[in-house]
């Protein structure tokens, strides 16, 4: 339902970004009937029986696979860890390069798959491990078995992890105004005008490609965010890769307010989106 | 065997008057191919000769290339042409490269048609063909116009002609010719030059703003302020 709607919060496309996606949906033979050209960002979300071939690209001709339609665009994985976990694993160089390079004997070819990936799935098999409103009936063993079908490499790449819990009645019941994507848009819009700003002199457009270098530059942390990253750090045993994805998302949520420097509340906020690894997978 | 040294020799004697009222053996047409996200331009060269009844497709085509005879023969006879049996002999240039997909139908049947002499080839120059046939003579849509399109301008190529179902998505490259057509008689009377038919032309900045919109929306999602936000987050850090 949530993920859905994504690409109405995402920035509109480029002509440029839409001629790209286009010709990769020529060639899948996927345009839509009534315009010649992609107009909106692509939301792909493959069921888990996809292969290994038709995700990211394949057959004796490569053809592009579910990533790269969805380039510049939304993958979602629905109900991730039924997924075959070698499926899963093909994504990991993708995810880091934004491009796969498919060989075979007579051909080698690379399609472009700069997307974002947004999966979701259950803590455990009948669905309510940690749940405060049921008792979760699963072993522990069943829990762990359903977890170890995501392997921690893919989870490591994962920035942004969130619990997501049931609707209450008296929600659903309110009238109360919600705020329409045109508003979300409109501060994603600025966060990423200040970072097209901030990085114009570095040939990178957003914080997501923020090399380390680069991350010393620009992600500087204050004496209390320090000591707050440092905490964390030893409790929840991150990796290096987890520490830098930390500080990307802290400075765009500082980005989003409109700050210069990331303040406490934000490293505590991105921290706030890693621990579910930590809380699930031990 | 009386039957079959009959048919020899009534093929022997249509070779003859072939020969005598030969207009063209050989005809090179361009059309395109696509190797990933690039296109890459093809020569379908075909000769038509006297010699056994046979139809022969090479240049590593896969089976949908094969296929294309079939269905270029009987389009071409249920358009009105005369099919003589004449041994056909079609390479897809550069013959190592592995070809598949239906674009090739419709250079195929225009440059038999070129041999046959029932069409003139001067209106060929810098022209690039592709296009489906279906066996009653119309013209299909194919996939990955818009690439080969652009590999077709920046070769130099002046002209394409394709299905009308497909002309919108080629013009979305300026300064090509696109030309659309429904039917293989079409093709035939267009180069022929008795009939014109208005190249394609779309405004596609216009179109591409006015499209934009997207349907769905997050007001219509109550409750889950922390899912929202983390998407917002996601959202803001991306290219």
């Amino acid at each position: 339902m949530l993920a859905r709607r994504i690409p109405s919060i995402l920035p509109n496309l480029t002509f440029e970004e839409a001629l790209e996606i286009t010709k990769i949906h020529s060639i899948a033979g996927m345009l839509p009937n009534q315009v010649p050209i992609t107009t909106i960002r692509p939301f792909r979300a493959p069921h888990h029986t996809i292969t290994i071939g038709s995700l990211v690209g394949g057959g004796k001709i490569p053809k592009p696979g579910e990533i790269s339609l969805a380039h510049y665009g939304v993958l979602f994985l629905d109900e991730l860890t039924e997924f075959q976990r070698s499926t899963l694993e093909v994504l990991r160089g993708p995810l880091e390069d934004r491009i796969v390079n498919i060989s075979r004997v007579n051909t080698s070819l690379t399609y472009p798959c700069n997307f974002m990936l947004v999966a979701s799935m259950n803590p455990c098999p009948c669905g309510y491990y940690g749940s405060s409103e049921k008792q979760c009936t699963c072993t522990a063993e069943m829990v762990r078995k359903y977890m170890a079908k995501i392997s921690g490499p893919l989870l490591d790449r994962i920035d942004i992890q969130i619990e997501v819990c049931p609707v209450k009645y008296d929600k659903l019941e309110q009238k109360q105004e919600i705020e329409t994507s045109e508003i979300i848009k409109e501060r994603v819009n600025k966060a990423r005008k200040i970072q097209i700003e901030r990085y114009k002199t570095q040939g990178i457009y957003a914080n997501a490609e923020l090399t380390p270098k680069l991350i010393e530059k620009y992600c500087q942390l204050n004496k209390g965010s320090r000591e707050m990253i440092k905490k964390a750090f030893s409790q929840f045993n991150l990796s290096a890769r987890a520490y830098s994805r930390i500080l990307k998302v802290a400075r765009t949520i500082a980005d989003l307010e409109e700050k210069q420097s990331i303040e406490e509340k934000h490293i505590a906020e991105a921290i706030q989106y890693r621990n579910l690894d930590r809380k699930y997978w031990k | 065997m009386v039957v079959y040294t009959k048919f020899i020799l009534m093929d022997f004697i249509q070779n003859l008057n072939f020969q005598e009222n030969e207009v063209k053996m050989l005809s090179i047409i361009k059309s395109m191919s696509l190797q990933g996200l690039e296109g890459f331009l093809i020569d379908v060269q075909v000769d038509v000769s006297a010699g056994m009844p046979n139809w022969e497709v090479v240049g590593l085509p896969d089976v949908s290339v094969k296929e294309a005879k079939e269905r270029v023969r009987t389009a071409i006879k249920n358009s009105g042409y005369e099919f003589p049996s004449r041994k056909i002999v079609i390479n897809l240039a550069p013959a190592d490269i592995r070809k598949e997909g239906s674009f090739y139908d419709l250079p195929i049947a225009v440059g038999i048609l070129i041999d046959f002499g029932e069409i003139k080839e001067q209106f060929l120059d810098k022209t690039v063909i592709l296009g489906e046939l279906s066996l009653d003579g119309k013209i299909n849509h194919v996939n990955g116009v818009l690439p080969m399109c652009i590999e077709a301008k920046k070769l130099g190529m002046k002209r394409v002609i394709l299905s009308q179902k497909d002309a919108e998505e080629a013009a979305i490259i300026e300064d090509i010719e696109v030309i659309g057509v429904e039917t293989l008689k079409q093709v035939v009377r267009y180069l022929n030059q008795k009939e014109k038919i208005n190249c394609t032309k779309t405004d596609v900045h216009s179109l591409f703003i006015k499209e934009q919109k997207y349907l769905l929306d997050f007001s219509e999602v109550r409750g889950q302020e922390n899912a929202k936000r983390a998407l917002e987050v996601a959202a803001a850090r991306i290219t």
